[in-house]
């Protein structure tokens, strides 16, 4: 076994030990076991980051990967099949890598920051735990080298999603919450199950690697359409996890969940998972399954953008522009945008966990308050939060020298070059959507720094009533068991929650990934992580000079036709480079060249996606300001001049009450008429039968008392009477019987004479 | 040592029999020593078990007694019938792949019954003779390798459970008890119809007398070609299928077959319901394993479909089903009607991973319902009411209960890392890797949803928010300044007490530990799985 892999199964096993400690000892321990989590989860990012260094410092190979497995299933020699094992294993390459030291790192900063903002609760000890539980679950999704294994780890995310979500279980909302997020998750994983099973049933291997190797050896016995089938499928479990379109509906009420938990498992990890899955099984996706992945995403991105610039609550708007953020992975992906998708990935994770940190800090400073309205001038009261927040919030927004930027552009020329080389028209919906939702994102990122931390402060504008109410009825605040509400002013966070605000807002500046601050390209990690060669394709099985052929072509097409808007960058060439390398690389089939197409046209539209989106963001951000700075125009206004439109952001496009209406009464109407048919019609029967049988038994025993009985009662009387008129002759006297015996000599003589006379 | 195992609850009952009745605890205590010892030789049988050999058929060279383990096989009954011939019945006990997990989850199941039927008062006496009797009768079900043994012990398991329902249970116990025993009995009498017709088609090679024993009818050689149940009889095979798979159905119980199961399990006493689910409904399967498909495999062959099918009804029907109810013991049982249907969906699919998945679920259903009943039966027993709506928040008040439900639950509902999953998960790679299950497996799914709905939506009206206005307990405040709450006419221990404890740990354990785990069981069926996926391979069939 390789060293690396017995490092990555300690780091994996030592959340789940901090669980199995804290879960039941943690009432015995000082200060509830918390400095364990945290001190178990230092350790495990220590040697995670050893492995990162190991892996992307040293090797410093694009194409590294170790792997190793166990026998965890032995189904003996199964007719037809032959010796069948499941096996349960590890691999690790420089995604898994990456991966690795983001999730210990966010989940030792959340670990650490909850020692200060979850002070007092009192089920401290058992928070930390589900912490241990979760992250244990998620570095499982990150190493596991077969579908079983994901989809064991996908759920288990799931579980410590919902214990978390619904940590304050006292309040119906989040025992709402909580409920409906595993609900629409269990939708996505039946998907995500029936994908799983369509390969299995073709491979007899839940592997990557064998499932991989066989597609490419054209073993698939199913058609092609199955193969697209498994691959949307498949995706139906990202849709869950990553709250993509139309299962969103769950991750802005997953902010009932203590605001750490949201920082870490509804914005940084867990969410993206989705998109981890998804890139792990890009190879098998075909053109069909990919652009309905591109699709997905884009209008994901647009939609949860569109909400976002109208909701109060500070956490929603940071939820919706997840769920928007999301969207941009999920498009990268279906773009063919791979290394872009995965960079966004983790350069949102990084600024977004900081942005739901910070408003964990300010949410704690205001004693609970998350509505906006409410809040104001913050930024000389909380100058650390301000600062982090506001970095975060740059990067998210994608404006240049962050990281952000970088990632989100590179998506984006992804989008461009994509629908260039699909042919354009209703594919260009996909970048346009994407530059739109910058500009959106933009306006709602400075409506919220403006609303939080300008202005005058607003608290004593909040209704009373309005307070009362916020506290039964309105989302998500953290209620702690020390929520008393003494009027001491705003200050500043401890150390413990700052720290991890300095750590990741530094993380969201671009030179941590690419000295370029206008190229990620350059940087490690998109050279790190490269597009992997497809298996699927028309053209599996064409080999030789046919295939070079095709893709020399391909790609001559292709040149010309981007060339213009890259030439003035400068950086063409280099990227021209890049998109040979990568298309002789994995220059195999037909979807291959389709993939060189696009990665070179995404190159090529680098500049042209840098130009667009920046003009948008800055649109957005002016449009901020207009709105909310200078008070050129009324929020209040406007929303009332377009209000069928404000409502319709406002109620998040209506889709909770859709799904009231339609998945969830109709399932209640369904079992309640199938209840209703159990009770009255299939048992009505049985006891219908009952009756009947019992009606059945009396007429029978009518028949028997009447009929049969009467027979033997008939007979009975006929003796008895007979019997009776008998007697009578029995009278005793001597006289009598003579007299009878006469009568009888007499007759048989009477009867001896006729006989002789005829 | 399968006789032991069998008898050892009749001796204890035999016991019972000489203690005065106002001896409750020397009673329950030799109920439970019984018990125990069942468990210990049902781990030696386990150790001694040799999981290579198949069992199934009869073994290499037609041996009578096949590579069954344990066997113990003496004459029982021999009558000469004139020119019938003669009757030979035989005392045949073995156990194999299939029938050695059953054997387990029975002593396992029978031990925590005891401890549950801990808290009954009324005639203990006749209580304890009647559970052991019970208990002898469904563990000799399981090792019968002579179908008219089978079908003694099939019937004698009626009589006790019977009055079980019928005297210690709830206020409709007396129609819920006849309607088991009527229902049962009816689908019994087919059974018996079908014995003796294969009584007539088959002869035990080596004697060359006609046989009941199960090993031998397994073997397809050893039929008669012309008599009633032979080969060249296709109508009357199909005919003794069905009738005999409708026998078994009443018991796993199959839709549309079903209805007797909530009456009983919301009249009958907590252990009973207990026995109920997490043993009795497996005879039905068992039966279908070790009798219905291997005596007409190309019986099962056609109707591997319709099969399927009524799996995937038994699924949906009651999951939705089980989302309509009020009453938390009657939404427990129709969650076993649900979770039974992926144990049809498995076997319908005639794979092994799918057989596998269906045997391993039997084993986990069997461990996962036992506490949810007995669960369901610590509420029971403090609020007198299972009413879903007169709870709520109980989490704040009995944290460790609340734990164990929750791990129950999910269980239940198949989460990954709880035993149930890799049934669940194996019985849908069978039902989906067979061309002719597979559409019915992508229906099946749904169940997935529908039972996590109805699970997550009863635990958050029982255990989270609030405690309701018209709750079954009281709040008050105690000394200490919390608040606690207070069931009326309850003088025992608010949360879990220790006996309670003892019946629920070793499941959550084995719940647990099989989910990470699962080859301990996996190992020992695999082989006997194989061999029966052979048995009714359309090839093998074919060179009949």
């Amino acid at each position: 076994m390789h060293s690396l892999i017995q490092l990555s199964i300690v780091v994996l096993l030592l959340p789940l030990l901090s669980f199995v400690i804290l879960i039941f000892f943690n009432r015995r321990l000082p200060r509830r076991g918390d400095f364990i989590g945290v001190g178990i989860l230092g350790t495990a990012f220590a040697i995670s980051a050893y492995i990162f260094w190991s892996v992307i410092v040293q090797t410093y190979d694009p194409a590294f990967r170790i792997a190793w497995d166990f026998t965890w299933i032995d189904l003996g020699n199964v007719p037809g099949v032959g010796p069948l094992q499941i096996k349960m294993g590890i691999v690790i390459d420089n995604l898994t890598a990456i991966m690795l030291a983001m999730v210990t790192l966010i989940s030792l900063l959340v670990h650490l920051y909850s020692t200060g903002y979850m002070a007092g609760d009192k089920n401290y000890g058992r928070y930390f735990a589900f912490l241990g539980i979760f992250t244990f679950s998620m570095l499982g999704i990150v190493l596991s080298d077969n579908l079983f294994a994901i989809y064991i780890f996908w759920e288990l995310v799931g579980l410590s999603s919902y214990l978390l979500i619904g940590f304050f279980f006292e309040k119906q909302s989040a025992a709402d919450a909580q409920k409906k997020a595993f609900l629409a998750n269990r939708v996505g994983d039946i998907g995500m199950w029936l994908g799983i099973l369509i390969l299995y049933s073709q491979f007899h291997t839940f592997s990557f690697e064998q499932i991989y190797a066989n597609l490419a050896a054209g073993k698939f016995g199913l058609s092609h359409g199955w193969l697209t089938a498994a691959g949307i499928l498949l995706f139906m479990g990202c849709v869950g996890k990553s709250a993509q379109f139309p299962l969103h509906v769950w991750l802005p009420d997953a902010m009932e969940g203590p605001t750490p938990v949201s920082a870490l498992i509804h914005a940084a990890t867990m969410v993206a998972a989705g998109v981890y899955f998804v890139a792990r099984i890009f190879v098998l996706l075909t053109p069909d399954a990919l652009h309905v992945i591109a699709f997905t995403g884009a209008c994901t991105a647009f939609m949860a953008a569109t909400i976002a610039i109208t909701q109060n609550d500070i956490k929603r708007v940071l939820a919706y522009s997840t769920v928007s953020q999301l969207g941009y992975m999920v498009l990268g992906l279906g773009v063919g945008a791979y290394s872009a998708a995965l960079f966004h990935l983790v350069t949102h994770a990084f600024f977004k966990a900081c942005l739901f940190l910070g408003s964990g800090a300010i949410i704690h400073a205001m004693h609970h308050e998350q509505d906006m309205r409410w809040m104001g001038d913050l930024r000389k009261k909380m100058p650390w939060t301000f600062a982090t927040f506001t970095l975060a919030t740059l990067a998210l927004a994608g404006l240049p020298l962050t990281s952000g930027f970088m990632s989100k552009d590179a998506i984006l020329a992804g989008a461009i070059g994509f629908a260039k080389v699909e042919g354009g028209g209703i594919y260009y919906l996909i970048p346009v959507l994407g530059f739109f939702s910058a500009m959106l994102t933009a306006f709602y990122m400075g409506r919220q720094i403006w609303l939080v931390f300008f202005g005058e402060s607003r608290t004593h504008l909040k209704p009373a009533d309005d307070h009362h109410q916020d506290h039964h009825a309105h989302a998500s605040h953290d209620a702690h068991s020390d929520d008393h509400h003494e009027e001491h002013g705003v200050h500043e966070v401890s150390w413990n929650m700052r720290a991890p605000l300095v750590i990741l807002a530094a993380l969201s500046i671009f030179f941590v990934y690419s000295p370029d601050p206008l190229d990620g390209g350059k940087g490690w990690f998109m050279k790190m992580i490269q597009t992997p060669a497809t298996v699927v394709g028309e053209a599996n099985h064409q080999i030789g000079d046919l295939r070079t052929a095709s893709v020399t072509s391909a790609l001559a097409e292709v040149v010309p036709a981007v060339e213009a808007p890259a030439v003035e960058a400068g950086a063409h060439g280099e990227a021209q480079k890049g998109g040979h390398g990568e298309a002789q690389k994995g220059a195999h089939t037909y979807s291959d060249v389709r993939q060189a197409e696009i990665v070179h046209a995404g190159h090529a539209a680098h500049f042209t996606a840098i130009y667009i989106s920046s003009i948008m963001v800055l649109l957005g951000i002016t449009l901020a300001f207009v709105v909310y700075v200078f008070n050129i125009i009324d929020p209040e206004k406007t929303a009332i001049a377009i209000r069928p439109l404000y409502l319709f952001s406002l109620n998040k496009w209506y889709w909770d009450e859709i799904y009231e209406a339609t998945f969830i009464k109709g399932s209640m109407l369904i079992a309640n008429i199938l209840s209703w048919f159990d009770t009255h019609i299939v048992d009505g029967i049985v006891n219908g039968v009952a009756t009947l049988v019992r009606k059945f038994a009396y007429l029978n025993d009518g028949f028997d008392r009447n009929i049969v009985d009467g027979m033997v009662n008939f007979t009975a009387f006929t003796v008895n009477t007979t019997g009776a008129m008998l007697r009578k002759l029995q009278t005793g006297k001597v006289q009598t019987y003579v007299v009878m015996l006469l009568l009888a000599v007499f007759g048989y003589f009477v009867f001896y004479l006729t006989r002789l006379i005829y | 040592m399968l006789s032991l195992i069998v008898f050892l609850p009749i001796i204890a009952g035999l016991v019972i029999l000489a203690v005065p009745s106002s001896q409750k605890q020397i009673i329950r205590i030799v109920s439970l020593l019984a018990a125990l010892a069942q468990g210990v030789l049902a781990v030696l049988i386990w150790r001694g078990y040799d999981p290579a050999l198949p069992g199934i058929t009869a073994g290499p060279g037609g041996s009578p007694l096949g590579s069954f383990q344990f066997v113990e096989k003496i004459p029982w009954i021999s009558l000469h019938l004139g020119g019938f011939g003669s009757l030979n019945i035989e005392y045949f006990l073995g156990v194999d792949g299939i029938s050695i997990t059953m054997v387990i989850l029975t002593a396992l199941i029978s031990a925590i019954g005891v401890l549950s039927s801990w808290t009954i008062q009324k005639q203990v006496k006749g209580y304890f003779i009647l559970y052991n009797l019970l208990a002898s009768a469904m563990m000799g079900c399981f090792v019968a390798l002579d179908f008219f043994l089978f079908y003694v012990f099939w019937e004698v398991m009626l009589l006790p459970m019977y009055f079980l329902i019928g005297i210690w249970g709830g206020p409709n116990r007396e129609y819920a008890a006849i309607k088991f025993f009527l229902y049962t009995l009816f689908g019994s009498v087919f059974m018996l119809l079908v014995m003796i017709g294969l009584y007539f088609s088959v002869l035990d090679p080596v004697t060359g007398n006609h046989t009941f024993s199960l090993v031998a009818m397994a073997t397809q050689s050893n039929y008669i070609k012309d008599a009633i149940l032979g080969p060249d009889n296709v109508f009357w095979r199909y005919v003794a299928f069905i009738v005999l798979f409708i026998g078994f159905a009443i018991k796993v119980p199959m839709f549309p077959f079903h209805t007797w199961l909530p009456d009983a399990h919301v009249e009958a006493p907590t252990p009973i319901s207990v026995i109920l689910a997490g043993v009795l409904l497996k005879l039905g399967t068992y039966g279908m394993i070790r009798i219905n498909f291997p005596l007409f495999p190309e019986v099962f062959h056609a109707g591997m479909y319709v099969i399927g099918i009524f799996g995937a009804i038994n699924i949906i029907y009651g999951a939705f089903c089980a989302l309509a109810q009020k009453d938390l013991k009657k939404m427990v049982a129709y969650s076993s009607i649900s979770h039974m249907g992926y144990v049809l969906l498995g076997l319908s699919a005639g794979n092994s991973e799918g057989m596998v998945g269906a045997l391993y679920q039997m084993f986990n259903h069997g461990t996962i319902t036992a506490m949810l009943f007995l669960l369901v039966g610590v509420i029971y027993d403090r609020a007198h009411t299972r009413q879903i709506e007169k709870f709520g928040g109980l989490a704040s008040y009995m944290p460790v209960y609340a734990a164990v439900v929750t791990v129950a639950w999910f269980a239940s509902l198949g989460l990954p890392g709880l035993s149930g999953f890799i049934s669940e998960a194996f019985v849908f790679v069978g039902a989906f890797s067979s061309v002719t299950t597979r559409p019915i497996a992508m229906v099946s799914v749904l169940g997935i949803v529908f039972g996590a709905a109805y699970l997550l939506w009863s635990l958050q009206r029982m255990f989270l928010g609030q405690r309701k206005q018209d709750a079954a307990y009281d709040l008050v405040v105690g000394e200490d300044g919390h608040e606690h709450i207070h069931f009326h006419d309850w003088h025992g221990k608010l949360d879990l007490d220790g006996r309670e404890l003892a019946m629920l740990v070793p499941l959550v354990v084995i719940t647990i530990f099989l989910g990470i785990y699962p080859m301990p069981v996996l190992g020992m069926i695999t082989t006997s799985i194989n061999k029966l996926v052979q048995v009714l391979s359309p090839v093998v069939l074919s060179q009949m």
